[in-house]
C-alpha cells in the first residue's frame, strides 16, 4: 500500500495544501499579529508562573526549574503541533459531518483519513512551535545537560509518540461526531484538561497520574518526552511509547472507518 | 427604580430560560474554574512536600494550600466576568446597537445575565466543590470575624471584578475585537489575582505589580480571609483598598463609557 510513488503523491499534496492555507491566511495580517501576541504572553505567563513557584520552593515533585523549562518547551511545542495542524482540521470535520461537507472529502482520490487530516493548516501556530524549541535548547544549556546521543534519540521517538496519541486522541473525538452530530465546546474541555501538561505528572496524586496516562494520555505529551531529554527516562518510558503510540493509532483509523459507515452524507 | 427592577427580573428570567436551554454549554464553562484551581493545589501541594523546609511553602502547609485553592474556587466562580470576551462580538454583530436604544444602560442587562449564571452553575457546582473539600482535606483556621469579613469582601469583589471587566469591555468601542485583551485581563486574574498562587507567594516584583491592579481584590483577598488566613490588619487595609478600587472603578465607568459612547458605530446595522 505505501510505496514510493503513493508517497511522494501524498507528500506532494502535503505541499499543495500547506502553500493554499498560506494563502488564505495572509489575507488576516491584523488576526495573525494578534495571535502571535497572545502566543508570546501565554509563554510569558508560563515563565513567571515558573519564577513565582521557584522563588518559594527547590524542587517541583523532584524537578528543577530548569527541567521544568524543558517541560514547558515540550508543551509548548505540543499547543504548535495541535494549533497548526490537528486542531484544525479536527474543528473542520467536526463541522463537515453536522453539515453534509464531508462529502467533499469522501470523493477525493486519496485516503480520506488522509485527507481529512491534512487539508487546512495554521501556519503561524508553527511559532508555538519554534518557541517550544526554543525554550527546549535553553533549558538543555541552563541544566548543562548531560544530552548525549542516546537521550537524543529517546527524545525523539518519545515526541514522535506523544505527537501521534495526542493526533490519535483527536481523531477519536472527531469521529463521535458521526454519532452525536453536535458536540457542545468538546474542544474547550480538551485545551482545559491539556493544561495539566504544564506540569509534571508527578505533581499529582497516584490515580490522577494513572488516570492522565491511560484514560486521558496527557503523560505521554509533555512528560515523557521531556524525561526523556534530561535523562530521567527508562526503558519502562521508551516500550510504553512505543506500544501505547500505534495502538492509539491504530484504534483511531479503525475508529474513524466504523464511524464512516454511519455517515449518511448531504441533505441525506 | 420600580422600571428598572422590573427591567431587571425580565433580564434575569430571559437569562435563565436561555440557560436551561444550553444546559451543556453553561456547565462546561463553569467546569473550568474546577480545573485551573485543581491543578494548582496539586502543584504547590507537591511543592510544599520537601521535609527539608518543614513541609511548607512560606506560611502554607499541604492543608493551608489545599484549603486556599478550594476557596479560590468558590471565590473564583462567584466573582466571575466576561464582558471583555463577548463585548466585541456583540459590537461587530450589531447587537449592541438594539441595547442602546433601549431606555436602560446595557451594563445592568449585562449584571443581570452575570448573577443568573452564577446562581444557575452554583446549585450544580456546589456538590463537585463539596467532593473536592472532601477529597483534598483542607485545613481552615476561622473565627467570627473571618467569616463576617470574608463574606462581606466576597460581596466587594464581584462587584469590584464585573465594574472591572466592563470597563476593559469598553475597549471594544475603539477596536471590535475584544478577544485578545479579554485574554490578557483573565491572564492578569490567574497571576496577580492569586489563582494560581497566593499573591504573597509572588516573586518580588509581581508582588508590588500585583497591588497595582484590580485582580487580587476580586479573587485573592476574599480568599485569603476565608480560609481564615488574613490577619486582622489585613483584612482592615485590604477592606478599605476593596472600597478604593470598587468606588474608583465606578468612577473611570462613568467617564469612560460617556467617553466610549461617542467613538462607538454601529456595525452591521
Amino acid at each position: 500500500m505505501l510505496n514510493a510513488t503513493t508517497m511522494t503523491r501524498y507528500l506532494r499534496l502535503i505541499r499543495i495544501l500547506l502553500g493554499v492555507s498560506l494563502q488564505n491566511e495572509t489575507a488576516y495580517r491584523f488576526d495573525f499579529l494578534t495571535k502571535v501576541a497572545g502566543s508570546l504572553l501565554n509563554v510569558c505567563g508560563e515563565l513567571f508562573t515558573l519564577w513565582a513557584i521557584f522563588a518559594n520552593a527547590r524542587s517541583l515533585a523532584g524537578w528543577g526549574p530548569y527541567e521544568v523549562v524543558v517541560l514547558l518547551g515540550v508543551f509548548r511545542v505540543m499547543v504548535g503541533l495541535v494549533g497548526m495542524v490537528i486542531a484544525p482540521n479536527m474543528r473542520a470535520v467536526m463541522e463537515d459531518v453536522r453539515s453534509g461537507g464531508l462529502d467533499h472529502v469522501l470523493v477525493k482520490p486519496v485516503s480520506a483519513q488522509f485527507y481529512a487530516s491534512f487539508r487546512n493548516w495554521v501556519l503561524f501556530r508553527g511559532l508555538d512551535g519554534l518557541m517550544g524549541a526554543v525554550m527546549i535548547i535553553v533549558g538543555c544549556t541552563l541544566l548543562s545537560a548531560r544530552v548525549s546521543l542516546a537521550t537524543l534519540a529517546l527524545f525523539a521517538i518519545t515526541i514522535a509518540a506523544g505527537a501521534v496519541i495526542i493526533y490519535s486522541f483527536w481523531l477519536i473525538l472527531a469521529t463521535t461526531t458521526f454519532w452525536f452530530t453536535r458536540i457542545a465546546n468538546i474542544e474547550m474541555v480538551f485545551w482545559n484538561v491539556f493544561h495539566a501538561g504544564r506540569y509534571p505528572l508527578e505533581v499529582y496524586q497516584p490515580w490522577v497520574r494513572w488516570l492522565l496516562t491511560f484514560i486521558l494520555p496527557l503523560a505521554f505529551l509533555t512528560t515523557f518526552p521531556a524525561q526523556a531529554l534530561v535523562g530521567r527516562a527508562g526503558l519502562a518510558t521508551l516500550l510504553t511509547s512505543l506500544t501505547v503510540a500505534p495502538a492509539m493509532f491504530l484504534l483511531a483509523t479503525a475508529f474513524w472507518h466504523f464511524g464512516l459507515r454511519r455517515y449518511s452524507g448531504a441533505s441525506a | 427604580m420600580k422600571p428598572l427592577l422590573r427591567a431587571l427580573a425580565a433580564f434575569f428570567r430571559a437569562d435563565m430560560a436561555t440557560m436551561l436551554q444550553y444546559r451543556g454549554e453553561s456547565v462546561l464553562w463553569a467546569v473550568w474554574g474546577i480545573v485551573y484551581p485543581a491543578v494548582a493545589m496539586a502543584m504547590w501541594q507537591a511543592a510544599a512536600n520537601d521535609p527539608a523546609d518543614g513541609s511548607r511553602v512560606g506560611a502554607f502547609g499541604r492543608g493551608g494550600f489545599a484549603a486556599y485553592f478550594l476557596l479560590s474556587m468558590i471565590v473564583g466562580h462567584l466573582t466571575t466576568a466576561w464582558s471583555a470576551y463577548e463585548m466585541g462580538y456583540f459590537v461587530r454583530h450589531g447587537t449592541y446597537s438594539t441595547w442602546l436604544l433601549q431606555p436602560l444602560l446595557p451594563i445592568w442587562r449585562s449584571a443581570a445575565g452575570n448573577v443568573a449564571w452564577k446562581l444557575f452553575t452554583t446549585v450544580i457546582l456546589a456538590p463537585l466543590w463539596l467532593f473536592v473539600a472532601l477529597w483534598a482535606r483542607p485545613h481552615f483556621d476561622l473565627d467570627a470575624l473571618h467569616v463576617v469579613a470574608g463574606v462581606a469582601s466576597v460581596l466587594l469583589a464581584m462587584a469590584i471584578a464585573f465594574v472591572w471587566d466592563y470597563i476593559v469591555a469598553l475597549a471594544a468601542f475603539w477596536t471590535t475585537r475584544t478577544d485578545a485583551i479579554g485574554e490578557l485581563w483573565f491572564g492578569g486574574m490567574l497571576l496577580f489575582g492569586g489563582r494560581l498562587a497566593p499573591v504573597e507567594l509572588l516573586p518580588g516584583p509581581l508582588y508590588y505589580l500585583s497591588y497595582a491592579l484590580p485582580h487580587q481584590w476580586s479573587l485573592g483577598f476574599p480568599t485569603e480571609v476565608l480560609i481564615g488566613h488574613a490577619s486582622p490588619e489585613r483584612i482592615t487595609s485590604g477592606l478599605l483598598w476593596q472600597a478604593l478600587w470598587l468606588v474608583g472603578g465606578l468612577a473611570l465607568f462613568r467617564f469612560g463609557w460617556r467617553v466610549s459612547i461617542k467613538r462607538y458605530s454601529a456595525v452591521g446595522a
